[in-house]
């Protein structure tokens, strides 16, 4: 059995909106463990990116506990938060949300410049394709380029899991197979825990785990003994 | 609705239109308090001088006999002409720490329209003939000393103690700003008074004068030429020992209560134009961004079917809110301040007060100056909305090209950069014209602060100049006509308080050079004397010449002379067989305080053929041994008891202390440090409100970028870093920008400042251009930390919910 990486009990999320009080989580029990692609499926407005920027330290929760190994991110400092995101966590967005003003290789750079010990910028180029493209602009790049960079940014610093909302939201079929096949390329050679967020149950064939989310609450979990390849996911 | 949508929009940039709206605020502030008190000021000098009749032109000479006024009159130009005798004496007794003066001018009561009338305040008409001897004083001297109406004064005319009584307290437009001598930067009420006799009285007081005067004041007529009327009194007056013949503009009073009028009203133009400029631009360019922000919106409610009038009315109705309600106020506040500003500066200049207020039309100028500048940055900020097509707006705007900057191609720099510094560099570079207003803004406010700071340093300098270097001496003793030098020595020698005595021989000149003429003092200093040093420019002690004349830079300017340069020379005191005598310039060398021109004493006395002649002398002074109080130090004691020993002197006018002079004037100093603290505090102002604003319009602009990197694991001071990078790169190069701007200032202001009375030398302090770049950084400084906080409360979840 693999070890446990993240354990969340019971998380809850609630939003003031003037009188009334929405929950976006409604008591999610989540758990994620060393280097296996975990799969959150769910419709839209289920609460996904929700539990996802709580898992990544950029949101927290309002009730419920959760653990990062010893450490309980449910009362971390925000000082504390910065240094988990820093160390531990690579985001994919999207809308990649890369520097407009700096080039592949440096948007790169920015994130290996924080960590403790990056990977080689490189290299990482080099493995999602991009080493031709290294001094251009986001501007001058495709939006399965941009996404590329977005991943070799979110692995440079060398993070223990890696958060993908919606990644191939916002992109067509070719490029989105690339860039899931580079996802899947991480979590089997670099042994990162990876985790896909999406409303397409499609992809959700490639993951070792599927979580089903529906109106704040875990629907179901399912484990998948023989996940398919990036290659022969298609929608 | 899209009222509702304005002040939501607003409320959401809350911090930079208030910056704005300070900055309009101050402006209108300035511009409509400093417009009516111009206009106060103005008007109550004009109304001032045409009641009291002020006089047109100003004639001193030796005597005349009182008779040949009235042939005078007839001169062709002369309106009105009044005859006077003007004598400064001692005042027994009034401050025991002090010498204390008054100028002493007669009126001839008979006269139907004296010019420069007296106003009297309080207390009753002069009456003549009686035994009592009756005196106007006026009113400042009056308050300073604490005086009360029908009080006796004592003081020492032609030798003897005389009592005169205060019959009554009154103001002459001849004497606003009366200085004692023009080495006096500030007038000093508690030491130097006006005080007005009938011409009997005067007469009773110094019964040589009888039937004589040594003044004359008249006024033109309508249209009449100024010089024509110079040249008739010249040939006139001459055989009486003419001393001067002046206009009224070079009168003292009237020179530097106009000078100040005059800045005053530049004051209420360029000041509130700029902080309305910058306000404009702040305005501009938060509507830019805006009106980008919002594309989306305004696509939509194009295609609902608002016209283009309708969408841009609705922008410009931001820029219309915070211009009106920021020109209102300000010109409320303004109206406010004007009164009280008005009444002190009457105060300060001897002026009454009246009031011809048109409050209301300022307040409606800078209205509509405010409201015009920002429809006008309103309208361009958002003009751009025209060009929108719908289905256009509604899509994201395309990308801007990122293509390399300059920078980066010098390689060696570029390495230098870390990766937030290549950022912050490119986006300089891709908002040019934000960096130019930014660049621009820290620039103007640190040569602002640095101007003002030194023009600080500069009167400081000045007047240590005068008294710590050219001035060495302790004491000055006055004698009341010139006296044999010789045996003032031999009686000096005899004075146990002192040390060691210079004479000093100061003549009235007319010094002229081809058409060109100056009134001037000439000083003839002995040889290598002590106590009064003449230096040149780079602080070196030059020995009073024999060959000929030192001049003052002022001077040589204003007569065009140079080194070597021949000038002719005429004085009363020249001796009657000479018109007039040809001396060279030897030396031109710097002199803040006053004009003069400078000979060694004996080399004078022989031009002037009138045998060895002192008009003061220079002391040093010590207290004596067997002094009952023993040791003392710093020479007041000695000068007490100076002044005590010549109290009763006829031939001596007073006995005047160097330190207490110094004191004195560091003390009025104190009142222009206010004017050099509201610049600084301009300067606080603007710089901040340009970095709040830009740093402010950073935040929402690229909060999406930011929050990027906070998702990476960036601290907020790391990407508080990146920002602050930006400004840094630019304040660095535009503090520096700002030090040729300073001096630049700084020259053209010590070319409006600098008067025949005193010279602003047009350097810029190194001190005052660190004390400026200090208060640049600090108020920079100061507006980051509301950044830092902006970026602290930046919601990481939201900023990044929405696409690009
Ligand atoms: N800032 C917010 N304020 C109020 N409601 C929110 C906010 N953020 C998310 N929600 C609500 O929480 C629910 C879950 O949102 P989200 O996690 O973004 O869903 P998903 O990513 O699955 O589409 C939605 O119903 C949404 O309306
Ligand atoms: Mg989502």
């Amino acid at each position: 059995m693999a070890k446990l990486l993240i354990e969340a009990r019971n998380i809850k999320k609630r939003y003031q909106m003037g009188e009334v009080i929405v929950y976006a989580l409604r008591g999610v029990d989540f758990t994620l463990y060393e280097k296996e692609l975990v799969v959150v499926l769910g419709p839209s407005g289920s609460g996904k990116s929700t539990l996802l920027n709580i898992i990544g330290g950029m949101d927290r929760a309002s009730e419920g506990e959760f653990y990062f190994g010893d450490f309980h991110l449910h009362e971390a400092s925000e000082r504390q938060l910065t240094y988990y995101r820093r160390n531990e966590v690579g985001f994919i967005f999207q809308f990649y949300n890369l520097m407009p003003n700096l080039t592949a290789y440096e948007n790169i750079d920015l994130s290996a410049q924080i960590a403790e010990n990056p990977l080689d910028i490189d290299g990482l180029l080099e493995q999602v394709g991009l080493s031709e493209r290294r001094d251009h602009f986001p501007s001058q790049l495709s939006g399965g380029e941009q996404q590329r960079v977005a991943i070799a940014r979110g692995l440079a610093k060398n993070p223990r899991m890696l958060l993908c909302d919606e990644p191939t939201g916002s992109l067509d079929l070719a490029s989105g197979i690339q860039v899931l096949k580079l996802l899947r390329d991480f979590c089997d050679d670099y042994q990162k825990t990876v985790v896909i967020i999406t409303h397409n149950t499609e992809i959700s064939k490639m993951a070792d785990r599927v979580v089903y989310l529906k109106d704040g609450l875990v629907d179901k979990v399912e484990i998948n003994d023989s996940p398919l390849s990036a290659e022969q996911v298609s929608w | 609705m899209l009222w509702k949508k304005m002040f939501r929009d607003i409320l959401s940039s809350k911090g930079s239109y208030l910056a704005c709206l300070v900055l309009v605020l101050i402006g209108l502030v300035v511009f409509t308090s400093f417009s009516i008190l111009r206009e106060n000021l103005s008007f109550s000098k004009e109304y001032f001088y045409r009641e009291q009749n002020f006089a047109h032109g100003f004639v001193e000479l030796e005597c005349m006999p009182r008779g040949e006024v009235e042939r005078l009159s007839r001169i062709e130009g002369i309106s009105d002409i009044s005859g006077r005798m003007v004598k400064e004496v001692r005042v027994h007794e009034l401050r025991p720490e002090a010498s204390v003066y008054l100028k002493l001018v007669s009126l001839d009561l008979a006269e139907l329209r004296r010019v420069n009338d007296v106003l009297l305040l309080q207390g009753d008409e002069l009456a003549a003939g009686e035994e009592e001897l009756d005196a106007w004083i006026d009113n400042q001297f009056f308050e300073a000393n604490g005086l009360e109406l029908y009080q006796e004064l004592e003081i020492i005319a032609g030798g003897s103690l005389k009592r005169v009584t205060l019959a009554g307290v009154g103001m002459s437009p001849e004497f606003t700003y009366p200085l004692r001598d023009l080495k006096e930067i500030y007038p000093n009420p508690e030491q130097f008074g006006i005080a007005f006799l009938s011409l009997e009285d005067m007469e009773a007081l110094f019964p040589e004068t009888r039937g004589r005067v040594n003044d004359l004041v008249f006024t033109l007529e309508p249209g009449a030429d100024f010089e024509r009327v110079k040249e008739r009194l010249e040939t006139e007056l001459e055989q009486y020992g003419l001393r001067t013949v002046y206009p009224r503009e070079e009168q003292v009073s009237h020179l530097i209560l106009t000078e100040e009028i005059k800045q005053i009203g530049n004051m209420s133009r360029v000041l509130p134009l700029l902080f309305l400029f910058i306000a404009g631009v702040i305005l501009y360019i938060m509507l830019k961004r805006l009106v980008e922000q919002q594309r989306g919106q305004i696509g939509i409610m194009k295609a609902f079917g608002y016209t283009d009038t309708e969408v841009v009315v609705h922008y410009l109705s931001y820029a219309l809110l915070v211009g009106s309600i920021g020109g209102i106020a300000g010109g409320i506040i303004g109206i406010v301040l004007a009164a009280p500003l008005t009444g002190l500066l009457l105060e300060f200049f001897n002026v009454p007060e009246v009031y011809e207020s048109f409050a209301l039309r300022y307040l409606l100028t800078g209205l509509l100056l405010s409201v015009a500048v920002f429809l006008f940055s309103g309208y361009h900020g958002c003009k751009q909305v025209l060009k929108l097509k719908p289905a256009e707006a509604m899509r994201p705007p395309a990308p801007a090209f990122a293509g390399k900057t300059f920078l980066e191609s010098v390689h060696f720099f570029w390495e230098m950069l870390t990766i937030q510094g290549k950022m912050a560099v490119r986006n300089l570079s891709r908002n040019r014209s934000r960096t130019f207003f930014l660049f621009l803004g820290i620039m103007v406010s640190c040569a602002v602060v640095a101007m003002t700071w030194s023009l600080n340093d500069m009167i400081d300098k000045l007047i240590f100049f005068q008294f710590e270097e050219v001035e060495t001496y302790d004491a000055k003793i006055t004698f009341n006509a010139p006296a044999d030098r010789k045996k003032v020595e031999r009686e000096l020698q005899g004075v146990p308080e002192v040390m060691w005595a210079e004479p000093v021989l100061e003549v009235p000149v007319k010094l002229s050079h081809r058409w060109l003429e100056e009134d001037v003092l000439l000083l003839g200093l002995t040889g290598p004397g002590r106590l009064y040093n003449i230096l040149d420019a780079s602080g070196r002690r030059i020995t009073p010449s024999e060959e000929g004349l030192i001049l003052s830079e002022r001077l040589a300017d204003n007569l065009e002379v140079s080194i070597g340069s021949t000038l002719e020379l005429e004085s009363p005191l020249l001796h009657s067989d000479d018109d007039k005598v040809e001396v060279v310039v030897v030396e031109i060398v710097p002199q803040y305080v006053g004009m003069n021109a400078y000979m060694e004493l004996a080399a004078l006395e022989e031009i002037l053929k009138r045998g060895e002649l002192a008009t003061s002398f220079l002391v040093n002074v010590g207290d004596p041994p067997a002094a009952p109080e023993g040791g003392g130090g710093d020479g007041g004691n000695a000068i007490s008891a100076l002044r005590d020993r010549y109290r009763e002197a006829g031939m001596v006018t007073g006995v005047d202390g160097r330190e207490e002079r110094l004191e004195q004037t560091r003390e009025l100093m104190e009142t222009f440090g206010v004017a050099v603290y509201l610049y600084v505090f301009i300067g606080v102002i603007t710089c901040f409100s340009i970095i709040y604003s830009a740093s402010f319009i950073t935040l929402s602009e690229r909060s999406r970028e930011l929050a990027s990197m906070m998702v990476l694991g960036m601290t907020t001071r790391e990407v508080f870093a990146v920002i602050t990078f930006e400004q840094w790169f630019v304040s660095v190069f535009a503090m520096v920008a700002g030090l040729p701007l300073a001096m630049l200032m700084q020259w053209g202001f010590a070319r409006e400042m600098t008067t025949d009375l005193y010279t602003v030398p047009a350097s810029l302090t190194p001190e005052s251009f660190l004390m400026a770049l200090l208060i640049t950084t600090l108020s920079i400084w100061l507006a980051q930390r509301f950044v830092l906080r902006g970026i602290e409360k930046l919601s990481l979840v939201d900023v990044l919910k929405t696409r690009e």
